[in-house]
C-alpha cells in the first residue's frame, strides 16, 4: 500500500463516566497527519470527552483508539504526551507554575528530559507562540487571557506532540485576538505540520480555517466531512443544534438566486455576486 | 421618559495603573431601551458595567471624576445593597458568581437575601426555571454542569431578582449557536413583555443586532460611536478598523458598498439580506 496509514484510528469507541453517563457511543473515524479539523456540537455533546480520550487521559470503555501505532489503553503518559497534546478551554485550569518559563518547562522536565534539552524546547516553544520577553519571568496570572492562552499552548508545544487539540481557542477573545490565535494555529498546521483539532462554537471561524468538520450530538458523530459539505446539510445541522455561519445562511436563503450553498466567507460571497450580476 | 443611566464627564483610573480605564464618558440610556455595547477587549466595557452597579467605586480602589447616576441618583448615595436590587449584572465568568451547592439554592440565594416571602420565591423560581429551561438541573451542583448551562444559571439567578436594569457581560461566550439563540430569545421576552432596560456587552453580534435599539462602540477607554442600530452600522468601516466584525450578512453588504456595487441600508438579519439580494439579482 502506498497510502499513508492514518495517524489516529478510532474504532467503535464508547465511553461512560463512573456514574454511568454514556458520554460517547459508537464512534469510529480516522485522522491523517496534517489535517485541520473542527469538532463542533452542542454543549454536552461529548466533544471534550472525545478529546480527552484521544490524548489518553480517559481510557475507552469499549472499542480502541490507536495513535501512531499505539493503543491508548497501553500507552504510558510519556508516550501519549508526545503524540497528542490537549490545551484546556480555560487556560487557568492548566497553568499553575510561578513563572511562564517554568510553566512551559514543566512538561519536558516531567518526562525527565536533560536540562539542556528542556531549555532548548522552552525557547523554541516561546519563539513559536511569540511570547514577549517581559512575560518569561512573569507569573502567568498577571497576563491577559490571550497571552495566558499562548503560555498554555507553548507548554503543550514543548512536549512536541504531533496532534494539538485546542478546546475553544476563541472563547472570551475579541475578533482581532481570535484571528491572531487562529492564524497562529494555521501556521503550526501549515509550516510545522502539526495536526490541529479545534473544539469551537464559533462558526465563522470554522468556515474560515477548518478543512474538515466533525459534528457531534448526544454522544455520537452526526456528520463528518469537508466544511463546505457539512454546512450544506441542513437536516444534520438541525439535529446537532448547530447553524452554519451567517454568510453561509445568506447564501442558502434563496436557492433560486444561484449562490453556492457551501459559501464560507464574505469574500467568496462578493465574488459570486459579481458573477451573478454581470 | 426617565433616564435609567446618566453618566457625565466620567473618568475612572484603577489604583496603580498609568492611564484611565474609562476616559470622559458621557452616556444616557432611557428606560425600556435595549442597548448593545461592543468593542475590543481592554476597551473598558466591563469597567463601565462595574461602574453602573456600584462595584466601582465600592469594591475597587481608584480615582473617579464626574458622575454616574442610576434612576436619577448617584451610585454613591444608594444605601448598601439598595443599588443591587435595581441593577442586576450577569458576569462573563459564571463561576465568579456561584456560591451554593445546588442550582436551585443558587437561584434562591439572591431572593432570600432581599427578603422575599416563600410563596413569592416559589413563584419566581418557577417562572425563571421555565424561562431559561433549567428544570432538569435544579438539584445538580452548579460546578458539575457544562459551561453553557452555567451561563444559563448565572442569568436565571439575576433574572429572579427582577432588576429594572439588567446588564449582561458576554452572556453567551461559552454557548453553542442554539443555546446562544435561546438566551437572546429570553432577552427578547424581557424586552417586549417585562419592560426591563437591558444592556448587553458582546463580541458575537448576530443575535444582538436584530434586538438592539441602539449600539455603542468602545475603544481605548472611550465611547467612540453611539447611534440607533441601523445608523450605527453605516460606520462599518470604523468598526472593522477597531477589530469589530459586523454580522455576516451586514458585512457582505458593506463590502458590496465599498466596491461600489450597492447603495442603501444594510440588513440586520439574514431575512432582510435575502430580500435585498432578490431585488438586486432578479
Amino acid at each position: 500500500m502506498t497510502e499513508k496509514s492514518p495517524y489516529i484510528q478510532i474504532k467503535d469507541l464508547g465511553f461512560s463516566y463512573p456514574d454511568g453517563t454514556e458520554a460517547l457511543k459508537d464512534i469510529s473515524f480516522e485522522i491523517q497527519e496534517g489535517e485541520f479539523i473542527a469538532l463542533i456540537g452542542q454543549n454536552g455533546s461529548g466533544k471534550t470527552t472525545l478529546s480527552k480520550c484521544l490524548n489518553g487521559l480517559y481510557k475507552p470503555t469499549t472499542g480502541d483508539i490507536i495513535v501512531d501505532g499505539l493503543n491508548t489503553k497501553e500507552g504510558s503518559i510519556v508516550q501519549m504526551v508526545k503524540r497528542v497534546g490537549y490545551v484546556f478551554q480555560n487556560p487557568d485550569h492548566q497553568l499553575f507554575n510561578n513563572t511562564c518559563w517554568d510553566e512551559i518547562a514543566y512538561g519536558p522536565r516531567n518526562i525527565e528530559l536533560p536540562d539542556e534539552e528542556v531549555e532548548e524546547r522552552v525557547e523554541e516553544a516561546i519563539a513559536v507562540v511569540g511570547l514577549p520577553k517581559y512575560t518569561h519571568q512573569e507569573h502567568p496570572f498577571f497576563l491577559s487571557k490571550g497571552l495566558r492562552q499562548r503560555v498554555a499552548i507553548a507548554s503543550i508545544l514543548a512536549l512536541r506532540p504531533q496532534v494539538i487539540i485546542v478546546d475553544e481557542p476563541t472563547t472570551g477573545q475579541d475578533v482581532k485576538q481570535s484571528l491572531e490565535i487562529m492564524n497562529f494555529l494555521q501556521e503550526l498546521n501549515e509550516k510545522h505540520e502539526h495536526t490541529i483539532i479545534i473544539i469551537t462554537h464559533d462558526m465563522p471561524i470554522v468556515g474560515i480555517y477548518a478543512k474538515r468538520v466533525i459534528a457531534m450530538a448526544q454522544a455520537r458523530i452526526m456528520a463528518d466531512g469537508l466544511t463546505r459539505d457539512v454546512f450544506t446539510k441542513a437536516d444534520v445541522l438541525e439535529k446537532t443544534f448547530l447553524a452554519p455561519p451567517q454568510i453561509t445562511q445568506l447564501a442558502q436563503a434563496d436557492p433560486s438566486l444561484g449562490f453556492n450553498p457551501g459559501t464560507l466567507t464574505v469574500d467568496e460571497m462578493v465574488d459570486q455576486f459579481k458573477e451573478l450580476t454581470k | 421618559m426617565t433616564s435609567v443611566i446618566e453618566i457625565k464627564d466620567y473618568t475612572w483610573r484603577y489604583l496603580h495603573t498609568e492611564s484611565p480605564a474609562l476616559n470622559s464618558i458621557n452616556l444616557t440610556i432611557e428606560e425600556g431601551s435595549f442597548v448593545g455595547i461592543i468593542g475590543p477587549n481592554g476597551a473598558g466595557k466591563t469597567t463601565l458595567a462595574y461602574s453602573v452597579d456600584g462595584l466601582i467605586p465600592g469594591q475597587y480602589n481608584g480615582i473617579k471624576k464626574g458622575t454616574v447616576k442610576i434612576f436619577g441618583k448617584e451610585v454613591e448615595s444608594y444605601k448598601k445593597g439598595e443599588l443591587q436590587q435595581v441593577v442586576g449584572v450577569v458576569f462573563s465568568d459564571p463561576e465568579a458568581q456561584f456560591t451554593a451547592m445546588t442550582v436551585e439554592d443558587e437561584l434562591v440565594f439572591g431572593m432570600e437575601n432581599i427578603g422575599l416571602t416563600i410563596p413569592e420565591i416559589r413563584e419566581r423560581l418557577e417562572w425563571v426555571t421555565e424561562l431559561t429551561g433549567l428544570s432538569d438541573l435544579l438539584l445538580k451542583p452548579p460546578y458539575e454542569i457544562s459551561g453553557g448551562q452555567k451561563q444559563r444559571v448565572a442569568l436565571a439567578a439575576v433574572l429572579a431578582m427582577k432588576p429594572k436594569l439588567l446588564i449582561l457581560d458576554e452572556p453567551t461566550s461559552m454557548l453553542d449557536p442554539v443555546s446562544r439563540k435561546k438566551i437572546f430569545e429570553v432577552l427578547k421576552i424581557l424586552k417586549t413583555e417585562e419592560d426591563n432596560t437591558i444592556v448587553v456587552i458582546e463580541h458575537s453580534l448576530e443575535n444582538l443586532v436584530p434586538l438592539a435599539d441602539q449600539m455603542i462602540l468602545m475603544a481605548d477607554s472611550e465611547i467612540i460611536l453611539q447611534d440607533r442600530t441601523k445608523d450605527f452600522f453605516k460606520e462599518s468601516g470604523l468598526l472593522l478598523e477597531k477589530g469589530v466584525y459586523p454580522p455576516g450578512a451586514l458585512h457582505f453588504f458593506h463590502e458590496l458598498s465599498n466596491q461600489g456595487l450597492y447603495r442603501g441600508e444594510y440588513p440586520l438579519t439574514v431575512e432582510q439580506g435575502k430580500d435585498l439580494l432578490r431585488q438586486l439579482i432578479q
